[in-house]
Protein backbone atom coordinates (compact mmCIF):
# COMPACT_ATOMS: atom_id res chain seq x y z
CA UNK A 1 0.00 0.00 0.00
CA UNK A 2 2.66 2.58 0.83
CA UNK A 3 4.21 1.74 -2.54
CA UNK A 4 0.97 2.59 -4.28
CA UNK A 5 0.76 5.86 -2.42
CA UNK A 6 4.34 6.62 -3.43
CA UNK A 7 3.53 5.91 -7.07
CA UNK A 8 0.62 8.30 -6.93
CA UNK A 9 2.76 10.95 -5.27
CA UNK A 10 5.40 10.56 -7.95
CA UNK A 11 2.73 10.80 -10.62
CA UNK A 12 1.35 13.89 -9.01
CA UNK A 13 4.73 15.54 -8.71
CA UNK A 14 5.64 14.79 -12.32
CA UNK A 15 2.28 16.19 -13.36
CA UNK A 16 3.16 19.40 -11.60
CA UNK A 17 6.63 19.63 -13.09
CA UNK A 18 5.59 18.73 -16.61
CA UNK A 19 2.83 21.30 -16.70
CA UNK A 20 2.27 22.69 -20.18
CA UNK A 21 3.20 26.27 -21.03
CA UNK A 22 0.44 28.83 -20.82
CA UNK A 23 -0.15 32.15 -22.44
CA UNK A 24 0.10 33.81 -19.07
CA UNK A 25 3.35 32.07 -18.15
CA UNK A 26 5.30 35.21 -19.05
CA UNK A 27 3.23 37.35 -16.72
CA UNK A 28 4.97 38.49 -13.54
CA UNK A 29 4.60 36.17 -10.57
CA UNK A 30 1.17 36.78 -9.11
CA UNK A 31 0.93 37.94 -5.52
CA UNK A 32 -0.52 34.59 -4.39
CA UNK A 33 0.70 33.37 -1.08
CA UNK A 34 3.02 30.46 -1.72
CA UNK A 35 1.75 28.52 1.25
CA UNK A 36 -1.33 29.05 3.35
CA UNK A 37 -2.40 27.30 6.54
CA UNK A 38 -6.00 26.97 7.61
CA UNK A 39 -7.76 24.78 10.09
CA UNK A 40 -11.11 23.60 11.29
CA UNK A 41 -12.46 21.76 14.24
CA UNK A 42 -15.35 20.81 16.43
CA UNK A 43 -15.58 20.53 20.18
CA UNK A 44 -18.60 18.38 20.70
CA UNK A 45 -20.26 16.55 23.54
CA UNK A 46 -23.16 14.15 23.25
CA UNK A 47 -25.03 11.50 25.19
CA UNK A 48 -28.03 9.27 24.67
CA UNK A 49 -30.79 8.03 26.94
CA UNK A 50 -30.11 4.34 26.54
CA UNK A 51 -27.21 1.97 27.00
CA UNK A 52 -28.89 -0.72 24.92
CA UNK A 53 -27.68 0.69 21.60
CA UNK A 54 -24.62 2.85 21.05
CA UNK A 55 -25.03 5.81 18.71
CA UNK A 56 -22.05 6.47 16.42
CA UNK A 57 -21.42 9.29 13.99
CA UNK A 58 -20.71 6.66 11.34
CA UNK A 59 -19.57 3.05 11.36
CA UNK A 60 -15.90 4.06 11.23
CA UNK A 61 -16.19 4.58 15.01
CA UNK A 62 -15.59 1.44 17.07
CA UNK A 63 -18.08 2.33 19.81
CA UNK A 64 -20.56 5.03 20.58
CA UNK A 65 -22.57 6.93 23.11
CA UNK A 66 -24.11 5.79 26.34
CA UNK A 67 -25.91 7.69 29.08
CA UNK A 68 -22.84 9.77 29.96
CA UNK A 69 -21.64 12.85 28.11
CA UNK A 70 -18.80 12.03 25.76
CA UNK A 71 -16.66 14.07 23.39
CA UNK A 72 -15.56 11.25 21.13
CA UNK A 73 -18.44 11.21 18.64
CA UNK A 74 -18.11 14.67 17.16
CA UNK A 75 -14.86 16.22 18.36
CA UNK A 76 -12.22 16.66 15.68
CA UNK A 77 -9.43 18.93 14.60
CA UNK A 78 -7.99 19.46 11.15
CA UNK A 79 -5.09 21.47 9.85
CA UNK A 80 -4.58 22.12 6.16
CA UNK A 81 -1.73 23.54 4.12
CA UNK A 82 -2.41 24.83 0.62
CA UNK A 83 0.62 25.26 -1.53
CA UNK A 84 0.29 27.33 -4.69
CA UNK A 85 2.83 26.31 -7.29
CA UNK A 86 1.43 28.28 -10.20
CA UNK A 87 -1.89 29.95 -10.96
CA UNK A 88 -3.11 26.56 -12.17
CA UNK A 89 -1.29 24.12 -9.95
CA UNK A 90 -1.53 23.62 -6.24
CA UNK A 91 -1.03 21.04 -3.54
CA UNK A 92 -3.19 20.37 -0.50
CA UNK A 93 -2.25 18.50 2.67
CA UNK A 94 -4.58 17.99 5.56
CA UNK A 95 -3.99 16.29 8.88
CA UNK A 96 -6.98 15.20 10.93
CA UNK A 97 -7.39 14.17 14.54
CA UNK A 98 -10.60 12.32 15.37
CA UNK A 99 -11.85 9.25 17.20
CA UNK A 100 -10.49 6.41 15.07
CA UNK A 101 -11.44 2.86 14.18
CA UNK A 102 -8.93 1.54 16.76
CA UNK A 103 -10.25 3.73 19.56
CA UNK A 104 -7.23 6.03 19.41
CA UNK A 105 -6.93 9.68 18.45
CA UNK A 106 -3.79 9.24 16.38
CA UNK A 107 -3.53 11.97 13.70
CA UNK A 108 -3.95 10.79 10.15
CA UNK A 109 -3.22 12.20 6.74
CA UNK A 110 -6.71 12.92 5.47
CA UNK A 111 -5.79 14.73 2.25
CA UNK A 112 -2.55 14.93 0.29
CA UNK A 113 -2.97 15.68 -3.36
CA UNK A 114 -1.80 17.76 -6.26
CA UNK A 115 -4.35 19.68 -8.22
CA UNK A 116 -3.87 20.97 -11.72
CA UNK A 117 -6.28 22.91 -13.94
CA UNK A 118 -5.60 21.79 -17.51
CA UNK A 119 -8.16 24.43 -18.44
CA UNK A 120 -10.27 26.64 -16.18
CA UNK A 121 -13.10 24.10 -16.49
CA UNK A 122 -11.03 20.90 -16.47
CA UNK A 123 -9.27 19.87 -13.26
CA UNK A 124 -7.12 16.86 -12.49
CA UNK A 125 -6.11 15.75 -9.02
CA UNK A 126 -3.83 12.97 -7.87
CA UNK A 127 -2.96 11.76 -4.39
CA UNK A 128 -5.12 11.22 -1.32
CA UNK A 129 -8.58 12.73 -1.63
CA UNK A 130 -11.93 12.67 0.14
CA UNK A 131 -14.51 10.15 -1.06
CA UNK A 132 -17.57 11.58 -2.73
CA UNK A 133 -19.94 8.67 -2.72
CA UNK A 134 -22.78 11.06 -1.94
CA UNK A 135 -23.46 14.76 -2.30
CA UNK A 136 -21.70 16.61 0.56
CA UNK A 137 -19.88 13.47 1.65
CA UNK A 138 -16.37 14.84 1.16
CA UNK A 139 -16.36 17.48 3.90
CA UNK A 140 -18.24 15.49 6.53
CA UNK A 141 -15.65 16.29 9.18
CA UNK A 142 -15.94 20.06 8.73
CA UNK A 143 -18.77 20.92 11.09
CA UNK A 144 -18.60 24.63 10.33
CA UNK A 145 -19.48 23.96 6.69
CA UNK A 146 -22.80 22.33 7.55
CA UNK A 147 -26.00 23.53 9.06
CA UNK A 148 -26.58 20.30 10.97
CA UNK A 149 -24.38 19.24 13.86
CA UNK A 150 -23.41 16.05 12.03
CA UNK A 151 -24.42 14.38 8.77
CA UNK A 152 -27.57 12.22 9.21
CA UNK A 153 -26.25 8.86 10.45
CA UNK A 154 -29.00 6.81 8.79
CA UNK A 155 -27.73 8.09 5.47
CA UNK A 156 -23.98 8.64 5.88
CA UNK A 157 -23.39 6.07 8.62
CA UNK A 158 -22.54 3.12 6.34
CA UNK A 159 -19.83 5.12 4.54
CA UNK A 160 -16.69 4.05 6.37
CA UNK A 161 -14.23 5.13 3.70
CA UNK A 162 -13.38 8.79 4.16
CA UNK A 163 -10.47 9.03 1.76
CA UNK A 164 -8.73 7.12 -1.02
CA UNK A 165 -5.42 7.20 -2.87
CA UNK A 166 -5.86 7.76 -6.58
CA UNK A 167 -6.83 10.25 -9.25
CA UNK A 168 -9.88 12.22 -10.21
CA UNK A 169 -10.88 14.45 -13.09
CA UNK A 170 -13.69 16.95 -13.25
CA UNK A 171 -15.08 18.82 -16.21
CA UNK A 172 -17.54 21.69 -15.94
CA UNK A 173 -19.60 23.19 -18.74
CA UNK A 174 -22.02 26.09 -18.94
CA UNK A 175 -25.17 24.97 -20.75
CA UNK A 176 -26.70 28.43 -20.67
CA UNK A 177 -29.38 26.94 -18.41
CA UNK A 178 -27.08 26.12 -15.54
CA UNK A 179 -23.78 24.33 -15.10
CA UNK A 180 -23.11 20.67 -15.66
CA UNK A 181 -20.16 19.09 -13.89
CA UNK A 182 -19.00 15.56 -14.37
CA UNK A 183 -16.41 13.86 -12.22
CA UNK A 184 -14.65 10.52 -12.45
CA UNK A 185 -12.45 9.05 -9.76
CA UNK A 186 -10.47 5.86 -9.30
CA UNK A 187 -8.04 4.59 -6.72
CA UNK A 188 -7.59 2.43 -3.66
CA UNK A 189 -9.05 2.64 -0.19
CA UNK A 190 -6.43 3.36 2.47
CA UNK A 191 -8.16 2.80 5.79
CA UNK A 192 -9.15 0.13 8.24
CA UNK A 193 -12.55 -0.04 9.81
CA UNK A 194 -13.80 -1.52 13.09
CA UNK A 195 -16.00 -4.62 13.21
CA UNK A 196 -16.55 -5.89 16.75
CA UNK A 197 -13.82 -5.06 19.24
CA UNK A 198 -10.99 -5.98 19.00
CA UNK A 199 -11.49 -7.04 15.38
CA UNK A 200 -10.94 -4.66 12.50
CA UNK A 201 -11.38 -5.04 8.78
CA UNK A 202 -8.61 -3.99 6.45
CA UNK A 203 -9.98 -1.97 3.53
CA UNK A 204 -6.56 -0.93 2.31
CA UNK A 205 -5.88 -1.77 -1.29
CA UNK A 206 -9.57 -2.17 -2.09
CA UNK A 207 -10.13 -0.81 -5.58
CA UNK A 208 -12.60 2.05 -5.83
CA UNK A 209 -14.06 3.93 -8.76
CA UNK A 210 -17.00 6.18 -9.31
CA UNK A 211 -18.58 9.04 -11.14
CA UNK A 212 -21.09 11.75 -10.56
CA UNK A 213 -22.94 14.35 -12.54
CA UNK A 214 -23.87 17.67 -10.95
CA UNK A 215 -26.34 20.20 -12.20
CA UNK A 216 -26.04 23.65 -10.68
CA UNK A 217 -28.42 26.48 -11.39
CA UNK A 218 -28.80 29.46 -9.07
CA UNK A 219 -29.93 28.08 -5.72
CA UNK A 220 -30.32 24.53 -7.08
CA UNK A 221 -27.84 21.72 -7.01
CA UNK A 222 -28.63 18.20 -8.13
CA UNK A 223 -26.35 15.18 -8.18
CA UNK A 224 -26.59 11.63 -9.43
CA UNK A 225 -23.70 9.37 -8.54
CA UNK A 226 -22.49 5.82 -8.61
CA UNK A 227 -19.44 4.46 -6.82
CA UNK A 228 -18.10 0.99 -6.45
CA UNK A 229 -15.56 -0.66 -4.22
CA UNK A 230 -14.00 -4.11 -4.64
CA UNK A 231 -12.94 -5.46 -1.27
CA UNK A 232 -9.39 -6.68 -1.12
CA UNK A 233 -9.51 -8.45 2.24
CA UNK A 234 -11.84 -10.85 3.98
CA UNK A 235 -13.91 -9.73 6.97
CA UNK A 236 -12.73 -11.42 10.21
CA UNK A 237 -16.08 -13.25 10.35
CA UNK A 238 -14.87 -16.54 11.83
CA UNK A 239 -13.20 -14.73 14.70
CA UNK A 240 -16.24 -12.54 15.33
CA UNK A 241 -18.78 -15.39 15.08
CA UNK A 242 -16.68 -17.81 17.12
CA UNK A 243 -17.32 -20.66 14.66
CA UNK A 244 -16.11 -21.30 11.08
CA UNK A 245 -19.00 -19.42 9.55
CA UNK A 246 -17.19 -18.74 6.26
CA UNK A 247 -16.80 -22.47 5.65
CA UNK A 248 -20.45 -23.14 6.49
CA UNK A 249 -21.78 -20.23 4.45
CA UNK A 250 -19.21 -19.23 1.81
CA UNK A 251 -21.66 -16.69 0.38
CA UNK A 252 -20.67 -14.47 3.32
CA UNK A 253 -17.21 -14.08 1.83
CA UNK A 254 -16.47 -10.51 0.81
CA UNK A 255 -12.94 -10.67 -0.56
CA UNK A 256 -13.11 -9.95 -4.28
CA UNK A 257 -16.74 -8.86 -3.99
CA UNK A 258 -18.24 -5.46 -4.58
CA UNK A 259 -20.39 -2.85 -2.94
CA UNK A 260 -22.16 -0.39 -5.23
CA UNK A 261 -23.44 2.95 -3.99
CA UNK A 262 -26.05 4.83 -6.02
CA UNK A 263 -27.41 8.14 -4.94
CA UNK A 264 -29.51 11.08 -5.96
CA UNK A 265 -29.23 14.36 -4.09
CA UNK A 266 -30.96 17.70 -4.32
CA UNK A 267 -30.20 21.00 -2.59
CA UNK A 268 -32.17 24.22 -2.70
CA UNK A 269 -30.29 26.98 -0.95
CA UNK A 270 -31.67 30.48 -1.37
CA UNK A 271 -31.28 33.33 1.05
CA UNK A 272 -32.54 32.20 4.43
CA UNK A 273 -34.02 28.93 3.25
CA UNK A 274 -32.11 25.70 2.82
CA UNK A 275 -33.69 22.41 1.76
CA UNK A 276 -31.73 19.22 1.19
CA UNK A 277 -32.82 15.75 0.25
CA UNK A 278 -31.01 12.59 -0.80
CA UNK A 279 -31.82 8.97 -1.47
CA UNK A 280 -29.34 6.15 -1.85
CA UNK A 281 -29.08 2.45 -2.44
CA UNK A 282 -26.18 0.24 -1.42
CA UNK A 283 -25.94 -3.11 -3.12
CA UNK A 284 -23.53 -5.93 -2.21
CA UNK A 285 -22.79 -8.91 -4.41
CA UNK A 286 -22.13 -10.91 -1.26
CA UNK A 287 -24.33 -11.82 1.69
CA UNK A 288 -21.86 -10.36 4.20
CA UNK A 289 -23.89 -7.16 4.43
CA UNK A 290 -27.51 -6.43 3.69
CA UNK A 291 -28.52 -4.26 0.75
CA UNK A 292 -29.66 -0.94 2.15
CA UNK A 293 -31.82 1.92 1.03
CA UNK A 294 -31.68 5.22 2.84
CA UNK A 295 -32.80 8.80 2.49
CA UNK A 296 -33.15 12.08 4.32
CA UNK A 297 -34.68 15.51 4.03
CA UNK A 298 -33.49 18.58 5.89
CA UNK A 299 -35.14 21.96 6.17
CA UNK A 300 -33.42 25.02 7.65
CA UNK A 301 -34.46 28.64 7.89
CA UNK A 302 -32.11 31.36 8.99
CA UNK A 303 -33.34 34.04 11.38
CA UNK A 304 -30.59 36.59 11.99
CA UNK A 305 -27.58 34.68 13.34
CA UNK A 306 -29.66 31.62 14.29
CA UNK A 307 -30.62 28.81 11.92
CA UNK A 308 -33.13 26.33 13.29
CA UNK A 309 -33.44 23.09 11.34
CA UNK A 310 -35.46 19.90 11.10
CA UNK A 311 -34.60 16.66 9.46
CA UNK A 312 -36.02 13.23 8.87
CA UNK A 313 -33.94 10.25 7.80
CA UNK A 314 -34.78 6.66 7.10
CA UNK A 315 -32.73 3.54 6.55
CA UNK A 316 -33.91 0.07 5.69
CA UNK A 317 -32.10 -3.06 4.61
CA UNK A 318 -33.20 -6.30 3.02
CA UNK A 319 -32.13 -9.60 4.52
CA UNK A 320 -29.30 -11.17 2.52
CA UNK A 321 -29.79 -14.60 1.01
CA UNK A 322 -28.35 -17.74 2.52
CA UNK A 323 -27.96 -20.36 -0.18
CA UNK A 324 -25.66 -23.07 1.14
CA UNK A 325 -27.78 -25.92 2.57
CA UNK A 326 -27.03 -26.76 6.18
CA UNK A 327 -28.72 -28.21 9.26
CA UNK A 328 -31.52 -26.01 10.71
CA UNK A 329 -29.73 -25.30 14.01
CA UNK A 330 -26.66 -24.00 12.21
CA UNK A 331 -28.81 -22.09 9.77
CA UNK A 332 -30.45 -20.25 12.69
CA UNK A 333 -27.06 -19.37 14.12
CA UNK A 334 -25.84 -18.08 10.77
CA UNK A 335 -29.06 -16.11 10.24
CA UNK A 336 -28.72 -14.53 13.68
CA UNK A 337 -25.18 -13.54 12.86
CA UNK A 338 -26.19 -12.00 9.54
CA UNK A 339 -29.01 -10.04 11.19
CA UNK A 340 -26.35 -7.99 13.02
CA UNK A 341 -26.11 -5.68 10.01
CA UNK A 342 -29.87 -5.27 9.60
CA UNK A 343 -31.28 -1.78 9.48
CA UNK A 344 -34.88 -0.59 9.76
CA UNK A 345 -35.16 2.77 11.44
CA UNK A 346 -36.00 6.44 11.15
CA UNK A 347 -34.54 9.48 12.88
CA UNK A 348 -36.34 12.73 13.64
CA UNK A 349 -33.88 15.53 14.23
CA UNK A 350 -34.28 19.07 15.40
CA UNK A 351 -31.58 21.55 16.16
CA UNK A 352 -30.20 25.02 15.75
CA UNK A 353 -27.00 26.60 14.57
CA UNK A 354 -25.98 29.93 16.06
CA UNK A 355 -23.34 31.95 14.20
CA UNK A 356 -22.48 34.04 17.23
CA UNK A 357 -19.08 35.23 16.01
CA UNK A 358 -17.11 35.23 12.82
CA UNK A 359 -15.78 31.72 12.10
CA UNK A 360 -17.53 30.25 15.15
CA UNK A 361 -20.82 28.41 15.30
CA UNK A 362 -22.58 26.83 18.26
CA UNK A 363 -25.02 24.01 17.63
CA UNK A 364 -27.50 22.04 19.68
CA UNK A 365 -29.27 19.00 18.32
CA UNK A 366 -31.75 16.36 19.37
CA UNK A 367 -31.99 13.09 17.43
CA UNK A 368 -34.89 10.78 18.08
CA UNK A 369 -34.23 7.36 16.60
CA UNK A 370 -37.29 5.18 16.24
CA UNK A 371 -36.44 1.72 15.05
CA UNK A 372 -37.86 -1.68 14.54
CA UNK A 373 -36.47 -3.85 17.31
CA UNK A 374 -34.53 -5.80 14.70
CA UNK A 375 -32.57 -2.73 13.61
CA UNK A 376 -28.83 -2.87 14.36
CA UNK A 377 -27.09 -0.60 11.82
CA UNK A 378 -25.89 2.10 11.85
CA UNK A 379 -25.52 1.89 15.64
CA UNK A 380 -23.10 -0.32 17.52
CA UNK A 381 -23.49 -2.93 20.26
CA UNK A 382 -27.27 -3.06 20.19
CA UNK A 383 -28.62 -5.37 22.88
CA UNK A 384 -31.33 -7.89 22.08
CA UNK A 385 -33.71 -6.27 24.56
CA UNK A 386 -33.39 -2.78 23.05
CA UNK A 387 -36.89 -1.35 22.63
CA UNK A 388 -36.03 0.47 19.38
CA UNK A 389 -36.02 3.96 20.83
CA UNK A 390 -32.89 6.05 21.23
CA UNK A 391 -32.65 9.79 21.87
CA UNK A 392 -29.33 11.57 21.35
CA UNK A 393 -28.53 14.99 22.81
CA UNK A 394 -25.61 16.90 21.31
CA UNK A 395 -23.82 20.21 21.67
CA UNK A 396 -20.99 21.37 19.44
CA UNK A 397 -18.78 24.35 18.88
CA UNK A 398 -17.51 24.49 15.29
CA UNK A 399 -14.67 26.72 14.26
CA UNK A 400 -12.47 27.54 11.29
CA UNK A 401 -9.32 29.61 11.36
CA UNK B 1 -26.07 38.24 26.55
CA UNK B 2 -29.59 39.25 25.33
CA UNK B 3 -28.34 42.82 24.77
CA UNK B 4 -25.44 41.49 22.76
CA UNK B 5 -27.74 39.29 20.69
CA UNK B 6 -30.02 42.25 20.10
CA UNK B 7 -27.12 44.35 18.79
CA UNK B 8 -25.94 41.50 16.64
CA UNK B 9 -29.40 41.18 15.13
CA UNK B 10 -29.55 44.91 14.62
CA UNK B 11 -26.16 44.87 12.95
CA UNK B 12 -27.12 42.02 10.66
CA UNK B 13 -30.45 43.54 9.77
CA UNK B 14 -28.70 46.76 8.89
CA UNK B 15 -25.85 45.35 6.87
CA UNK B 16 -27.47 45.50 3.43
CA UNK B 17 -28.70 49.04 3.91
CA UNK B 18 -25.20 50.34 4.67
CA UNK B 19 -24.30 52.86 2.00
CA UNK B 20 -22.53 50.36 -0.24
CA UNK B 21 -23.18 50.04 -3.92
CA UNK B 22 -20.97 47.31 -5.32
CA UNK B 23 -20.36 47.05 -9.06
CA UNK B 24 -18.37 44.26 -10.69
CA UNK B 25 -15.31 45.42 -12.65
CA UNK B 26 -12.39 44.11 -14.70
CA UNK B 27 -9.28 45.89 -15.92
CA UNK B 28 -10.13 48.09 -18.95
CA UNK B 29 -7.74 46.17 -21.24
CA UNK B 30 -9.54 42.86 -20.60
CA UNK B 31 -11.77 41.47 -23.33
CA UNK B 32 -14.77 40.81 -21.07
CA UNK B 33 -17.54 43.29 -21.82
CA UNK B 34 -20.53 42.05 -19.89
CA UNK B 35 -21.34 39.28 -17.42
CA UNK B 36 -24.71 38.01 -16.24
CA UNK B 37 -25.58 37.72 -12.56
CA UNK B 38 -25.33 33.93 -12.86
CA UNK B 39 -21.83 34.20 -14.40
CA UNK B 40 -20.68 36.56 -11.65
CA UNK B 41 -22.08 34.17 -9.02
CA UNK B 42 -20.35 31.19 -10.68
CA UNK B 43 -17.02 33.03 -10.68
CA UNK B 44 -17.20 34.27 -7.09
CA UNK B 45 -18.58 31.00 -5.72
CA UNK B 46 -15.84 29.00 -7.47
CA UNK B 47 -18.28 27.02 -9.60
CA UNK B 48 -17.13 28.00 -13.06
CA UNK B 49 -14.34 30.39 -13.90
CA UNK B 50 -13.78 30.12 -17.64
CA UNK B 51 -14.05 33.55 -19.27
CA UNK B 52 -15.12 33.90 -22.91
CA UNK B 53 -11.51 34.94 -23.65
CA UNK B 54 -10.29 31.52 -22.54
CA UNK B 55 -8.49 32.95 -19.53
CA UNK B 56 -9.49 31.71 -16.13
CA UNK B 57 -11.26 34.38 -14.11
CA UNK B 58 -9.47 35.26 -10.87
CA UNK B 59 -11.98 36.77 -8.46
CA UNK B 60 -10.72 39.17 -5.81
CA UNK B 61 -12.57 39.66 -2.54
CA UNK B 62 -12.82 42.76 -0.37
CA UNK B 63 -11.42 42.39 3.17
CA UNK B 64 -13.38 39.84 5.26
CA UNK B 65 -15.03 42.36 7.59
CA UNK B 66 -15.87 44.97 4.97
CA UNK B 67 -19.44 46.23 4.57
CA UNK B 68 -18.99 46.19 0.80
CA UNK B 69 -18.24 42.46 0.89
CA UNK B 70 -21.37 41.62 2.83
CA UNK B 71 -23.47 43.92 0.62
CA UNK B 72 -22.06 42.24 -2.48
CA UNK B 73 -22.89 38.67 -1.47
CA UNK B 74 -26.21 39.70 -0.01
CA UNK B 75 -27.22 41.23 -3.34
CA UNK B 76 -25.62 38.55 -5.49
CA UNK B 77 -26.89 35.37 -3.83
CA UNK B 78 -28.94 36.69 -0.89
CA UNK B 79 -26.49 35.22 1.65
CA UNK B 80 -24.95 36.79 4.72
CA UNK B 81 -21.25 36.70 5.50
CA UNK B 82 -21.45 33.71 7.86
CA UNK B 83 -23.22 31.61 5.20
CA UNK B 84 -20.64 32.57 2.59
CA UNK B 85 -17.82 31.65 4.99
CA UNK B 86 -19.47 28.28 5.72
CA UNK B 87 -19.85 27.69 1.98
CA UNK B 88 -16.15 28.32 1.40
CA UNK B 89 -15.02 26.21 4.30
CA UNK B 90 -16.66 23.19 2.63
CA UNK B 91 -14.90 23.83 -0.68
CA UNK B 92 -11.59 24.78 0.89
CA UNK B 93 -11.32 21.81 3.25
CA UNK B 94 -12.29 19.32 0.58
CA UNK B 95 -9.69 20.90 -1.70
CA UNK B 96 -12.24 21.49 -4.44
CA UNK B 97 -11.97 25.13 -5.35
CA UNK B 98 -9.96 28.13 -4.29
CA UNK B 99 -11.83 31.01 -2.72
CA UNK B 100 -11.47 34.47 -4.26
CA UNK B 101 -8.14 36.12 -3.52
CA UNK B 102 -8.35 37.51 -0.03
CA UNK B 103 -7.18 41.07 0.49
CA UNK B 104 -6.45 42.75 3.78
CA UNK B 105 -7.19 46.30 2.77
CA UNK B 106 -9.40 48.06 0.29
CA UNK B 107 -6.63 49.68 -1.80
CA UNK B 108 -5.15 46.27 -2.48
CA UNK B 109 -8.24 45.18 -4.41
CA UNK B 110 -7.75 47.64 -7.26
CA UNK B 111 -3.99 47.13 -7.31
CA UNK B 112 -4.48 43.38 -7.76
CA UNK B 113 -7.32 43.81 -10.23
CA UNK B 114 -5.00 45.73 -12.54
CA UNK B 115 -2.05 43.38 -12.20
CA UNK B 116 -3.59 39.88 -12.34
CA UNK B 117 -4.60 38.40 -15.71
CA UNK B 118 -8.30 37.56 -15.59
CA UNK B 119 -8.76 39.58 -12.40
CA UNK B 120 -12.33 40.43 -11.50
CA UNK B 121 -13.45 42.39 -8.46
CA UNK B 122 -16.34 44.32 -6.99
CA UNK B 123 -15.78 47.89 -5.84
CA UNK B 124 -17.82 50.88 -4.77
CA UNK B 125 -19.39 52.56 -7.79
CA UNK B 126 -17.61 55.79 -6.89
CA UNK B 127 -14.22 54.02 -6.97
CA UNK B 128 -14.56 53.14 -10.68
CA UNK B 129 -12.20 55.07 -12.95
CA UNK B 130 -10.96 54.82 -16.57
CA UNK B 131 -8.60 51.91 -15.70
CA UNK B 132 -11.62 49.65 -15.09
CA UNK B 133 -14.72 48.50 -16.91
CA UNK B 134 -18.04 47.71 -15.22
CA UNK B 135 -19.12 44.25 -16.39
CA UNK B 136 -22.06 43.79 -14.06
CA UNK B 137 -24.22 46.01 -11.88
CA UNK B 138 -27.15 45.14 -9.70
CA UNK B 139 -30.68 46.18 -10.58
CA UNK B 140 -32.07 49.25 -8.82
CA UNK B 141 -31.64 48.55 -5.16
CA UNK B 142 -35.26 48.76 -4.05
CA UNK B 143 -36.09 45.24 -5.24
CA UNK B 144 -33.21 43.69 -3.33
CA UNK B 145 -33.82 45.58 -0.15
CA UNK B 146 -37.40 44.44 -0.14
CA UNK B 147 -36.13 40.86 -0.49
CA UNK B 148 -33.44 41.15 2.09
CA UNK B 149 -35.33 43.16 4.66
CA UNK B 150 -38.94 42.21 4.50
Amino acid sequence: MPTRFRIICLLAVSMAIARPAYADETAPAPPWPAIEFKGFGTLGVARSDSKDSQFVRDLSQPDGLGKHWSGKTDTMFGLQANLTLSPRTGAVMQGLVRYRYDGSWRPELNLAFLRHDLAPDFTLRAGRMGTEFYLQADARQVGYASTMLRPPADYFGPIVVSYFDGVDASLTGDTGYGLLRGKLFAGWAAEKTPVVKPHTWDLRGSRMAGAYLDYLNGPWQMRVSRSQIRFQHELPLDAVAGFPILTLAPELGIEGHHATYDSLGLIYDEGRLQVQGQVSSIHYDTSAYEDTRAGYVMLAYRVGPVTPYLSYSRSRSRAASLSTPTVPALQTAIRQFMAQTHSDQATYTLGARWDFQRNLALKAQLDMIRADRSSRFPQRYTQNDWDGSLNVFSLALDFVF
Amino acid sequence: MPTRLFFLLLLLANCPTVDAEPVVVVAAQQATERLSREEVANIFLGRYRALASGLPAQPIDQPPASALRSAFYQQLVNKDTASINAYWSRLHFSGKATPPLQTTEENEVIRQLLSIPGGIAYVERKQVDQRMRIVFEFMPRVTHESRVNP
